[in-house]
């Protein structure tokens, strides 16, 4: 397999603080209403608990990405690791990927008419660092993995609350939440 | 609900037509009987250009940098907006071609021409507004839509031009179209329902939208006009035509996004 990096998202760590979220925001300032990482509560059907249980969701990086093969101008590449970068000054600002995408990581900037989404920080992994989502966790839910050398095995690819897409193939994989455990007296 | 996107309703509902009046242009030119007696040819291409390049020009309010709208032609390899903008760009030449050559009697071979690079423009155009992330619309629904308004749209506006030989032949055909959009609209919500959710939700964000009714309202009567009086009376393609742009509004607006249930079952 091609070296493909990845978000490797653990639920079972992440205690929903928003903190990945916060930090992709303080490093890139989108504009307002413009997040590139949102973190989803999982509804109660999926996790029926008062404790919560979270998806730190964000671009995928899929092997065959819709927002790349949608757009128009040819905006998006994808890297030799698998990283899909969305070119802005290309970008005409249809709004094609963002309607194709459907995990939603495209996004309008309304300043800038333009599309905009994660690029899994390509510059600071080029630099020898971490996205700065996966170096603020600060449970270490979220982590930077190479599909090509990953060998856990206990991940899935498509957990309850996020869209199964095959044609896409996401990278993104996730640890599932356990049940908590009910002390009676 | 999602944005109306006016300027994609105009461009598609505009060019639907346009492409439509060109296909009952070749159909009417090929049909049994004497030949179309209207000689309104010119008038007719130049209906159609208008609303092409009507439809054009709108589409660009819907670029965030409209001037570099040419751009959109480089991914011609596996984008099919950039084949809807070639196929709609080469449609259009024709039009305008056909406009300024046309007599009287107009050129049959440009209406074939047309209507196959029309036709270009509408799989293209079911592809595009068929995407993963609209579970309701990711298959060839887009494409019957657009298909049943351009010939709804083609043969209500080319009444107008048919002469008395021809008028039947477009009601005909206006009232099939009418039938089948009718069909198209009020089964395609119900099969939603007991789809997966994000499609039971566009199927139930359908069915209470006002665009919707109004749209199936618009058909309904019309189909009532025409069975009434068995022609189209020369008002009714525009009341048609008024129908498919707040159907297209609704199309655009009530469908809903895959990431739209993030965290719930899907
Ligand atoms: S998640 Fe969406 S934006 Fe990211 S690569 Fe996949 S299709 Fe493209
Ligand atoms: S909004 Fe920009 S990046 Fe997205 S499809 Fe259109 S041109 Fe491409």
């Amino acid at each position: 397999m091609k070296k493909q990096y990845a978000f490797h998202v653990d639920t079972e760590r992440c205690i929903g603080c928003f903190t990945c979220a916060m930090a992709c925001r303080n490093y890139y300032h989108q504009v307002e209403g413009v997040v590139w990482r949102q973190v989803h509560p999982l509804s109660e059907e999926i996790y029926p608990h008062r404790e919560r249980a979270f998806l730190s969701l964000s671009c995928n990086h899929c092997e065959h990405p819709a927002c790349l093969n949608v757009c128009p101008v040819e905006a998006y590449t994808k890297r030799e690791d698998g990283v899909v970068v969305h070119h802005q000054e290309k970008c005409i600002g249809c709004g094609n990927c963002i309607r194709s995408c459907p995990y939603g990581a495209p996004k309008y900037n309304p300043v800038e008419k333009r599309a905009e989404k994660c690029s899994l920080c390509h510059e600071r992994l080029d630099a020898g660092l971490k996205p700065a989502c996966v170096q603020a966790c600060p449970t270490d839910a979220l982590q930077l993995i190479d599909l090509a050398e990953f060998t856990e095995t206990n991940e899935v690819q498509y957990p309850a609350g996020y869209p199964r897409m095959e044609e896409l193939n996401p990278s993104t994989r996730f640890v599932l939440p356990q049940t908590p455990k009910m002390v009676r007296r | 609900m999602q944005s109306m996107e006016i300027p994609l309703v105009l461009f598609t509902v505009f060019s639907q037509a346009a492409i439509g009046l060109t296909l009952m242009r070749a159909v009417r030119t090929t049909a049994d009987g004497p030949v179309d007696g209207s000689g309104g040819a010119r008038h007719e291409w130049r209906l159609i250009a208008g609303l092409m390049l009507l439809g054009m020009i709108g589409s660009l309010f819907h670029l965030g940098h409209p001037l570099s709208a040419p751009t959109a032609l480089n991914h011609l390899g596996t984008a099919w907006l950039s084949r809807e903008i070639l196929f709609a760009g080469l449609f259009t030449g024709v039009t305008v071609l056909a406009a300024l050559l046309a007599g009287r009697a107009g050129k049959p071979v440009l209406a074939w021409v047309g209507t196959l690079l029309g036709l270009g423009v509408i799989v293209s155009a079911g592809m595009t507004y068929a995407p993963p992330a609209l579970p309701a619309l990711h298959n060839a629904l887009p494409f019957t839509f657009f298909l049943t308004s351009a010939v709804i749209l083609g043969s209500g506006f080319g009444s107008w031009f048919a002469g008395g030989e021809r008028a039947s032949l477009m009601a005909r055909i206006f009232t099939t179209a009418l039938v089948v959009g009718l069909v198209l609209n009020l089964v395609a919500p119900c099969v939603w329902l007991s789809g997966g959710t994000v499609m039971r939700m566009t199927g139930e964000a359908w069915l209470g939208s006002s665009f919707y009714w109004a749209h199936v309202a618009v058909l309904a009567g019309c189909l009532g006009v025409v069975w009434k009086t068995r022609t189209i009376p020369s008002w009714l393609p525009v009341a048609a035509l008024l129908g498919e742009l707040v159907g297209r509004a609704g199309f655009f607006a009530d469908t809903i996004h895959a990431a739209a249930n993030m965290g719930g079952l899907y």
